[in-house]
């Protein structure tokens, strides 16, 4: 896929004892918000890191922009949040979103201006020359974020960018992500919380004990893996309907009451499809909704119970996955 | 380059800013100076003692050397005849802190050269060398004045040496004495000792802040690790720099200031007897700031491979012991130093990298060290700094991305090798 921003082709990490990534290939293509799901120590962490060329691959290969060369040749064009985040306690705050500009290679000069301008948006203006350790939790948030995109990147990868947040804060970091989005950023992000993804991501990739066990379209992701569940009411005229339920290609499972109906649909099958095939057979209906699975559902029924809760670590010493 | 440039100056401005920086900058000559005018108080009005001279002897014995103890600068010493009860009167006045001490003196003196002194203070070198130089004088001369020599014979019999010492330093004479030698050695490894374990201790918490905040996650991302160890040894280097170019600025004004800050204390002539600069030339310095940067070098990149395995503060502290105990060898052995600048230990410990910043200069200033010596422990230096850079490089860039227990000997070794 030319057109994907990164790609990830049988990357597999292992570190002494055990397997943190194993074999994992995906594609993010350019401006989604692209998720990256999975049960704690799933392998997230270490995916994100080899992405960010912090460490290398046993196997595989990691792709960024279509172009040779590794993450930290790129980093320039990619926003980086790491999970746990902490700034430099000390530093001014203006002095330490230049700093971390230089960092991705900003010119000093110009790093300053656009850090400045960013902190009078976010309504820390008067807080430019103070103390990092003087902010409270939420302003270093801000702090940190603006850090991540000031250099203007084109990929923006945050790793649990709402773990830890208040409510008030996940909103303005929702709002910022979406707005990355509209600014045409490719954002991708890990969680573990499947509502944020659900209302949040495009595309996404779940992990588990660093497999992938699905990736794709969101709406893709739902339909393939148990299909659509349907609600129909009539009105009165029935039409076809009996025939079209029949038919095991495209109805799985059916609980008929003349009236009302509660389907199941085969994997493949388009409701657009049997909606229109309905109608056109006369049927009159009153009701027609389709009530798609939540994808914490297809979570836990890919990851399975046990797997949602993260086996003991093998080595404590061993990095986080 | 740019990247760790921009690492270099963040570590500097940063630490400059610092109070504590500023302090250390101003205590440096404010310790400098303590060091030129403390003796001078010592030698001054502090230092006389009022003494007793209890005279059991018989002839005018006692008398002679009370008169030859007031004829020193230190005793105020007043013949006491001996009597009943007598000692135990002068312990009263001794314990009042009337008196400082007495000595008692019987034929003993002259027979056999035993006396004695009481005192609350026995302890003072200088007072007792005071008194065993005038009491072996006068019982060398009332021994051989008994014999019949003539008493001004004796006199010029008994001419004392003034023994001046001046050191050769490659083949010309200095003006410097040993005891200016032994002051500028000592003063040289102190500051190399605490100079670099500060630093060093510097650069460990500077990668320790940055492991448990996860900035280093960051920071990775764009440079080397290599890079980014590096970046903080030059920045914090810089730093120590700096501050030896603030203390040298502020010994200078001190030195330049040294007369009047001495005729307030009233003693310049007693004053430049106690403390004389010691001799320091450019090859001195040198030598001083060359082994200051290999062993910042060699211990900071120690340091930090250290901070980088340990995952908080506390722990560092800890690890950090083994480290701090490779220098201490040298800053323990420094007296052995001075005194037997040529011996196999010095010669060995002024050879192994890990010694060598230390106990080299100090064996500089202590006596002059062939060339060749000179050129082999630089060498060696250089190489020690090589290779324990590349261990701690791989130790760091492994240890910065871990969390949970700090790793043992095994795992470091698997560490070094991986990669």
């Amino acid at each position: 896929m030319s057109s994907a921003v990164l790609v990830l082709d049988r990357v597999t990490k292992r570190f002494a004892g055990h397997t943190a990534v194993d074999g994992l290939s995906l594609s993010v293509p350019r401006g989604v918000i692209y998720g990256l799901l999975g049960p704690n120590g799933a392998g997230k962490t270490t995916t994100i890191r080899m992405i960010m060329d912090i460490i290398e691959p046993d196997e595989g290969s990691v792709r960024l922009f279509g172009e040779p060369g590794t993450g930290r040749e790129h980093s320039a064009r990619v926003g980086y949040l790491p999970e746990e985040r902490g700034l430099y306690r000390k530093m001014r705050v203006l002095d330490l979103i230049v700093f971390l500009a230089e960092m991705k290679g900003v010119e000093r000069r110009r790093a300053g201006a656009q850090a400045a301008a960013w902190l009078e948006r976010l309504g820390l203006g008067a807080w430019r020359w103070r103390r990092v350790d003087e902010l409270s939790k939420g302003m270093q948030q801000k702090v940190q974020f603006i850090s991540t995109i000031l250099h203007q990147p084109e990929l923006v990868v945050l790793d649990e960018p709402f773990a830890g947040l208040d409510p008030v804060n996940t909103q303005v970091m929702k709002d910022a992500v979406l707005e990355l989005r509209r600014d045409g950023v490719t954002i991708l992000f890990s969680t573990h919380i499947m509502e944020q993804a659900e209302k949040l991501c495009d595309q996404l990739c779940i992990i588990a004990r660093g497999r992938k066990l699905v990736d794709g379209a969101v709406a893709d992701i739902k339909r393939t893996q148990t299909g659509h569940h349907l609600v129909i009411g009539f009105d009165g005229a029935p039409g076809a309907a009996a025939q079209l339920f029949a038919d095991k290609r495209v109805v799985r499972k059916l609980d008929d009451y003349g009236q009302y109906a509660e389907l199941e649909l085969a994997p493949d099958a388009d409701p657009q499809r049997l909606l229109a095939a309905l109608v056109s057979s006369g049927a009159r209906l009153a009701r027609f909704e389709l009530s798609e699975p939540s994808l914490h559902k297809i979570f836990i029924d890919l990851v399975g119970p046990e797997a949602a809760t993260p086996e003991a670590r093998p080595h404590p010493g061993g990095p986080r996955a | 380059m740019r990247k760790i440039w921009a690492v270099i100056r963040r570590e500097f401005v940063e630490r400059i800013r610092s109070k504590w920086f500023w302090f250390s900058a101003l205590l440096g000559p404010v310790f400098f100076g303590a060091m030129i005018v403390v003796p001078v108080l010592f030698a001054g009005a502090g230092g006389t003692r009022r003494i007793a001279v209890v005279d059991a002897t018989t002839g005018a014995f006692g008398e002679r050397v009370a008169a030859g103890l007031r004829h020193g600068k230190i005793f105020r010493a007043t013949r006491v005849p001996a009597g009943a009860g007598v000692v135990d009167s002068l312990t009263q006045l001794v314990g009042a802190k009337q008196l400082d001490g007495f000595l008692i003196l019987t034929d003993a003196v002259v027979e056999t050269g035993t006396a004695e002194y009481r005192a609350s203070n026995v302890s003072s070198f200088r007072d007792v060398a005071e008194l065993q130089d005038v009491l072996a004088r006068l019982a060398m001369a009332a021994r051989l004045e008994r014999q019949g020599v003539d008493p001004a014979l004796v006199g010029r019999a008994q001419l004392r040496i003034s023994l001046e010492t001046k050191k050769i330093s490659g083949s010309t004479t200095t003006g410097e004495s040993a005891a200016q030698s032994f002051a500028l050695a000592y003063v040289m490894g102190v500051v190399l000792f605490l100079v670099i374990t500060i630093y060093g201790v510097n650069v460990m918490g500077s990668v320790v802040e940055e492991k448990t905040t996860r900035i280093v996650e960051v920071l990775v991302s764009s440079l080397r690790p290599f890079q980014l160890m590096m970046g903080k040894v030059l920045g914090v280097g810089a730093v120590s720099l700096f501050q030896f170019v603030l203390w040298g600025l502020g010994a200078k004004l001190l030195l330049s200031q040294r007369r009047a800050l001495l005729a307030d204390l009233g003693g310049v002539e007693e004053a430049r007897q106690v403390f004389q600069m010691p001799h320091l030339t450019a090859a001195t310095l040198g030598v001083f700031l060359s082994y200051f940067l290999g062993g910042f070098f060699l211990y900071s990149a120690m340091y930090a491979a250290v901070g980088a395995m340990s995952s908080n503060e506390q722990e560092a502290r800890q690890a950090q012991q083994p480290v701090m105990f490779l220098l201490l060898v040298a800053y323990v052995s420094m007296f052995g130093l001075t005194n037997n600048p040529e011996s196999t230990y010095a010669v060995t410990l002024s050879l192994i990298p890990f010694t060598a910043p230390i106990a080299m200069p100090v064996r500089w200033a202590a006596s002059t060290v062939p060339a060749g010596e000179l050129g082999a422990s630089l060498g060696l230096l250089a190489a020690g700094i090589v290779a324990v850079t590349w261990m701690a490089a791989r130790i760091y860039r492994v240890g910065i991305l871990m969390t949970g227990k700090r790793p043992n000997i095994k795992e470091l070794v698997r560490w070094i090798r991986a990669g």
